[in-house]
């Protein structure tokens, strides 16, 4: 196996991909592509320090012993390899074409999107109508934020939609329709013009069509990162994301694999991209299993210095709850790179909810020094307000971290969580709803809404937002606890019985205290007049006394409820047993206890002469 | 005629066709033997004219080689003539006055007449043309007695003149006029119709209009009243059209016969106004003559592409700003795509310069109404209206301000004053039948809609309409059926406007009644597609999830639909609904899809991770203790469940657990 060759293509496809994802102003994919190409095993390392190079160098140096080669004058990529074709390349253009759209991108690149578009008008080439429509789209979301006032400011509707969308989409149908007659291109099957649509359709809620469109263009262009983002923002459902996934996989075996001159041992470049993708998915759906840990493991051993992937695998701790291992792991990637604010604010959830106060300080004056208009640095100032109680500071940090960029993930649940704590339900609630229409897979939110529907006493709502939490997190008991407890309120009792024992399921794995859910259990039983499950349940109550030591509210009703049955059932001894060590509880409950264990005591030696 | 502009020294003559044919005769061309100008030098006898229709024939055939050989009469003529030219009226009055006195010619009568009324001096006009009984013997004398009456608006007088009728009419119709002026009879034809016209008697009019066309297709201006004032169906346009004879504009009869074609209504044979543009523009040249682009841009506007037409009719305007057959288009274009900041600076240059036109306060309307000042907009529409009565557009203008405001009464009289003016166009039926129904009136409403369906049966916004009232009757087969022709219809236009989206609302909403959900949903899709903040499709697409028994996705479109506007009963009712059916399992049978049942795919997705966490867990459980894992737990709650975190952050603090932290000043951040 030729591992260095399959290197090599990497990097020459990454290459490309920064370049061409540059050209075209789709800076956060160019971004990310470079940063691949740079967290990418040097060369000698791969190699097993084989013969020809320096046999001493180690990582570290690799990178910064660059001094004395930054100067080549080899061309060492093999342009004539069969193996290293370009996947997706713009058609050739006249160079005056050429010169109008550098200077058309020189202008998106400063900003002025209006004049950027006016200047590509009437050019017919995709790139050109590319930057055309995409910069027409952006400046009239810059013009609707300009309207807003402010995030959640007077014009800040939910309706303020970008009025350019529908003629975009118009013009791009158009072209895909008439591409038949063209003769140097097929619009429709253009990668990037099928990127801008899918981000349109996405805007406009056209989920389903808008996650067909993406997916179509990365058949054609895998490399385009930012089109990933936009796919997976879009999944919100786990069975359907994995179906996706393996569609992916299949139809790349198929387009790249079977190549006759493709050697089958090799992994090609695109299927390393599909095992990032793959691990993102399950990350976003706190997802763990063995296979995704050898899948990132056998990645970071190929991008030992990719911050990403560092930071997915700590997003993946962060969600199985291992909060140690996951701060260790930002720490990491800030020491390996100390100004890459991305993913910070993640980095001061962590922080937060281990209440590691001080070092959240420092993170946050650290990231204030760095950049202080991120919405990052925001993020976790706003954090660090919240972790002092000052809610009002943390709220207008928040609010100023989503004027720098409203898409930002985290911050409208976090506000909405702001929110709550100054008891202003109504903000809240618009927080979360935003947030949710943001990212649809933020289950916080979703919880978030449901609980201030509770507050509010509203649980046929609540009920349908903890489902669709649920949905997205099965794997939560609070959440199942949560419905569990909406069931009961709605008098659904057979609902809500399914939902508790869910949580006794999940418990289980944990070996937790589950004396409150039995008695829960119990009780609802009751309601349903089973008394068999009743009597099963308010022993399992009373176990959980026994095996774990606890003794709470719960386990003394059960106690009382368990011998003012045996009593019933005459079993004296049991009921005496149940209610003699009764100590925990109202004054009421221990008089009632002490009276029945009386009385079973003076049955059971009423009975005894009888014997 | 390819005469150089005349200096100071020369007359105008030097650049009338007097001149310049005399010119060409001398150069030995004698194919023209009348000059095209009405010539004072006329010298034949004047009832030698009463057995032509034209004035043409006044002029002689005689040669004459220079001024030099002309008698001092005639002299004096040419000398009117070119005062009057030159509009210097006092002199051509002046001199006009002595030539007939010395000669005591008709000719010379007529000519001064025409002097007086080019001076606005109507009524000695009429005088002297009735002095000598003049305008009973000579065809030309009665036109202009004609044109001197309905300038001083005396109509009744005028049509007497003019006849009620043509008393050509038997005897003139395949003479043909050698001269290439327009034929006498057709202008007077073209008078009636104005006079009738004026007298409100619209039909009458038309008849004369059309007449005044086919006497003579040269005769522009009854053309013009017809096709401007929708005097005629789209398919009476066509046929007088076919009937129109161009033979006598001889080698310009094809062009003639194109330029017409590329004027009347786009509503028919749309192939054959493309095949005229392209010849006009190919063969004629005409790219860029105002009125080859007009057609162009008319086209666009009747296929509602609007910003296609602006682009047009800005072009005209950069070389003719003020270009009167364009503006009402323009102006159009300018409400229809919110350019109100244009519509300003047209208004204002048009206040300007012609503060006396009635385009003038449209535009000025057009803007108040654009900027939603309803009553400053109609107090300027009414104003255009009064400017020019014959202005249809003020008139539906002024209906619309009603409108706007909910006035039912008030904009159905001012609709129906407009469908008077506009007989040829389907628009005031249409806006009037679209007033009935907004009352409730279905049978009022369907009628007008019927006749405005007669007039033009392909308008998709009238077939929506006409649509809309079989779906309130409840027959939602010629509902649907009207609503697939609007479309067939919109696609026809290739537009894309408001009218198509209603369209695809309504016939989703047809389908959602006749139960045919996944039709009804591509259609609302499509509709999403081009303008999503309507919260009605959200709740009708809601409504359809309901009763298909996704529940899921009907509350997901019922919260869209809040969303958009947080007061809508209807998708607050369905929504309580929907919840009530998300909670309770089996309330319209879907017994098998209660919220576990559909998660359930969602669930075993998750089952891997699940296993892994019970092998970890287990593994756990091997090797540590469980002591601290309670503790632990509650810390997780943290995020989601505040109020327990902040407890547990409080009592820590109390507990002084976390004293390490010395940062409490460390965060100054200034804002």
């Amino acid at each position: 196996m030729n591992q260095s060759l399959e290197l090599d293509h990497l990097k020459f496809q990454l290459r490309e991909a920064t370049e061409l994802l540059g050209s075209l102003g789709l800076y956060q994919g160019s971004k990310w592509c470079a940063e691949a190409l740079n967290g990418i095993i040097s060369n000698d390392l791969s190699k097993n320090l084989s013969s020809d190079k320096k046999s001493d160098s180690d990582e570290t140096l690799s990178i910064y012993d660059l001094e004395d080669n930054e100067y080549d004058n080899n061309e060492t990529t093999p342009v004539n390899d069969p193996l290293y074709n370009v996947i997706f390349k713009f058609p050739k253009v006249q160079s005056k074409i050429n010169d109008k759209y550098q200077f058309a991108k020189s202008l998106f690149d400063c900003k002025e999107f209006d004049r950027c578009s006016q200047t590509l008008n009437g050019l017919k080439s995709s790139k050109c109508i590319f930057l055309r429509l995409y910069s027409k789209f952006l400046s009239h979301e810059k013009k609707k934020e300009e309207e807003t006032e402010g995030v959640l400011g007077q014009n800040d509707n939910y309706n303020s939609t970008n009025p350019s969308i529908p003629l975009i989409l118009k013009e791009l149908d158009q072209l895909f329709d008439e591409n038949n007659n063209h003769k140097f291109e097929n619009y429709s099957e253009n990668p990037f013009l099928l990127y801008l649509k899918g981000i349109l359709l996405l805007r406009q809620k056209f989920n389903s069509l808008a996650q067909q469109t993406l997916i179509k263009s990365l058949k054609i262009y895998p490399f385009n990162w930012s089109c990933w983002v936009e796919l997976i923002s879009s999944l919100n459902n786990l069975d359907q994301s994995l179906q996706i996934l393996k569609d992916f996989e299949s139809f790349f075996e198929i387009k790249f694999l079977n190549k006759s001159n493709f050697n089958n041992n090799q992994i090609h470049p695109i299927q390393i991209i599909v095992k990032i993708v793959k691990i993102v998915i399950n990350q976003e759906f706190f997802q763990q299993s063995m296979e995704l840990y050898d899948d990132l493991n056998y990645l970071l051993q190929i991008f030992p210095n990719f911050s990403y992937l560092k930071t997915q695998k700590a997003l993946i701790s962060y969600h199985s709850m291992d909060y140690q291992e996951a701060e260790d792991l930002f720490d990491d990637i800030l020491t390996n790179d100390p100004l890459r604010l991305d993913d910070m604010d993640i980095y001061s959830n962590i922080l937060y909810v281990m209440e590691k106060k001080s070092k959240l300080s420092y993170l946050a004056q650290f990231a204030s020094s760095i950049d202080r208009f991120r919405s990052e640095t925001c993020c976790i100032v706003a954090n660090y307000y919240s972790l002092k109680f000052e809610h009002e500071k943390a709220i207008m940090y928040y609010r100023r971290a989503l004027t720098l960029n409203r898409n930002c993930l985290s911050a409208w649940t976090l506000m909405g969580h702001e929110f709550v704590e100054l008891k202003n339900s109504h903000a809240a609630i618009e927080s979360y709803r935003r947030a949710v229409d943001t990212n649809i897979k933020d289950f916080k939110a979703w919880y978030g809404l449901g609980q201030a529907y509770e507050v509010l006493d509203m649980h046929l709502y609540s009920l349908y937002y903890y489902q669709r939490a649920c949905t997205l997190k099965p794997l939560d008991k609070r959440i199942w606890q949560a419905l569990g407890n909406c069931y009961e309120k709605l008098n659904k009792f057979k609902d809500s019985i399914k939902s508790y024992k869910k949580v006794l399921n999940l418990n289980e794995v944990e070996n937790f205290d589950n004396s409150s859910i039995f008695f829960k259990l119990a009780l609802l039983y009751e309601k349903l007049l089973n008394s068999d499950k009743v009597y099963e349940f308010m022993k399992l109550c009373y176990n959980e006394e026994i095996n774990l030591n606890v003794k709470n509210d719960e386990t003394a009703k059960a106690r009382l409820w368990l011998s003012k049955f045996e009593i019933k059932n005459k079993n004296f001894e049991l009921a005496y047993n149940y209610a003699s060590d009764f100590n925990h509880g109202t004054s009421q409950e221990i008089e009632e206890a002490r009276s029945i264990a009386r009385e079973a005591r003076n049955r059971i030696n009423s009975k005894l002469p009888n014997l | 005629m390819t005469n150089e502009s005349p200096s100071h020294h020369n007359s105008t003559l030097t650049i009338s066709p007097l001149i310049a044919n005399r010119t060409r005769d001398i150069g030995g061309t004698p194919s023209y033997n009348q000059p095209l100008f009405p010539s004072p030098l006329a010298a034949t006898p004047f009832r030698d004219t009463s057995e032509s229709n034209s004035i043409r024939n006044l002029s002689t055939t005689k040669d004459n080689g220079s001024t030099s050989n002309l008698s001092a009469a005639e002299k004096l003529r040419l000398w009117r003539h070119d005062a009057l030219m030159q509009h210097h009226y006092r002199t051509a009055e002046y001199i006009g006055d002595k030539v007939l006195s010395l000669t005591d010619d008709p000719n010379d009568a007529f000519w001064l007449a025409q002097v007086h009324y080019s001076n606005g001096n109507y009524y000695r006009a009429r005088k002297l043309l009735s002095f000598k009984n003049l305008d009973a013997t000579s065809v030309s004398c009665r036109y202009l007695t004609v044109l001197c009456l309905m300038k001083l608006e005396k109509w009744d007088e005028a049509l007497d003149v003019v006849g009620e009728t043509n008393p050509f009419k038997n005897e003139s119709q395949n003479i043909r006029n050698t001269d290439g002026g327009i034929k006498l009879e057709a202008s007077l034809c073209f008078l009636r119709g104005q006079i009738y016209s004026n007298q409100n008697n619209l039909e009458r009019a038309k008849e004369c209009y059309k007449e005044a066309v086919l006497v003579d297709v040269k005769c522009f201006e009854a053309f013009d009243e017809l096709i401007r004032n929708d005097l005629l169906t789209p398919f009476e346009e066509w046929e007088l059209l076919s009937l129109l004879d161009f033979s006598d504009v001889e080698e310009n009869s094809e062009l003639i016969k194109l330029l017409y074609t590329s004027r009347i209504n786009k509503y028919l044979n749309t192939e054959k106004y493309e095949e005229a543009q392209i010849i006009l523009k190919e063969d004629y040249n005409l790219k860029q003559n105002t009125d080859v682009v007009l057609g162009k841009a008319d086209l666009f506007f009747i296929q509602c592409k609007f910003q296609n037409c602006l682009e047009l009719c800005e072009e005209i305007l950069k070389n003719d700003e003020l270009n009167f057959q364009v503006l009402p288009i323009y102006l159009a274009c300018l409400h229809e795509l919110g350019g109100k900041n244009k519509l300003f600076l047209t208004a204002h240059k048009l206040a300007q310069h012609y503060p006396k036109k009635s385009i003038t306060w449209l535009a000025v309307g057009i803007y108040y109404f654009a900027i939603d000042r309803i009553s400053d907009a109609r107090k300027f529409f009414s104003k255009a209206s009064i400017l020019d009565p014959n202005c249809g557009q003020a008139w539906i203008g002024f209906a619309h301000t009603f409108a706007a405001e909910g006035e039912h009464e008030q904009a159905i009289a001012a609709y129906s004053t407009a469908s008077r003016f506009f007989p040829g166009t389907h628009l005031p039926n249409l806006f009037l039948g679209m007033q009935y129904l907004q009352m409730g009136n279905l049978t009022l409403a369907s009628e007008y809609l019927l006749s405005s369906y007669s007039i033009c049966s392909v308008d998709p916004l009238l077939l929506n309409e006409m649509g809309v009232i079989y779906y309130h009757k409840n027959e939602l087969t010629s509902a649907e059926n009207y609503f697939t022709q609007a479309l067939l219809a919109s696609k026809n236009l290739g537009s894309d406007s408001k009218a198509w989206i209603s369209v695809h609302a309504n016939l989703g909403h047809v389908y959602r009644k006749t139960g045919f959900y996944s039709k009804a949903l591509a259609s609302f899709e499509k509709v999403l597609k081009f303008s999503n903040n309507d919260s009605n499709i959200y709740s009708a697409i809601g409504l359809i999830y309901l009763k298909a028994g996704d529940v899921t996705k009907s509350i997901e479109n019922l919260h869209y639909a809040l969303a958009i506007n947080s007061n809508d009963p209807v998708a607050a009712d369905l929504l309580k609904r929907a919840l009530d059916e998300n909670c309770s399992i089996d309330i319209q049978s879907h017994t098998n899809n209660d919220f576990f049942a559909r998660s359930k795919d969602i669930f075993s997705a998750n089952n891997a991770t699940y296993a892994y966490r019970q092998q970890q867990a287990n593994k756990n459980s091997l090797k540590t203790p469980l002591t601290n894992k309670h503790r632990n737990i509650n810390q997780i709650n943290n995020r989601n469940t505040l109020n327990s975190s902040i407890d547990q952050v409080a009592a820590d603090l109390i507990n002084g657990e976390d004293s390490s932290d010395d940062g409490d000043d460390v965060m100054e951040l200034s804002d």
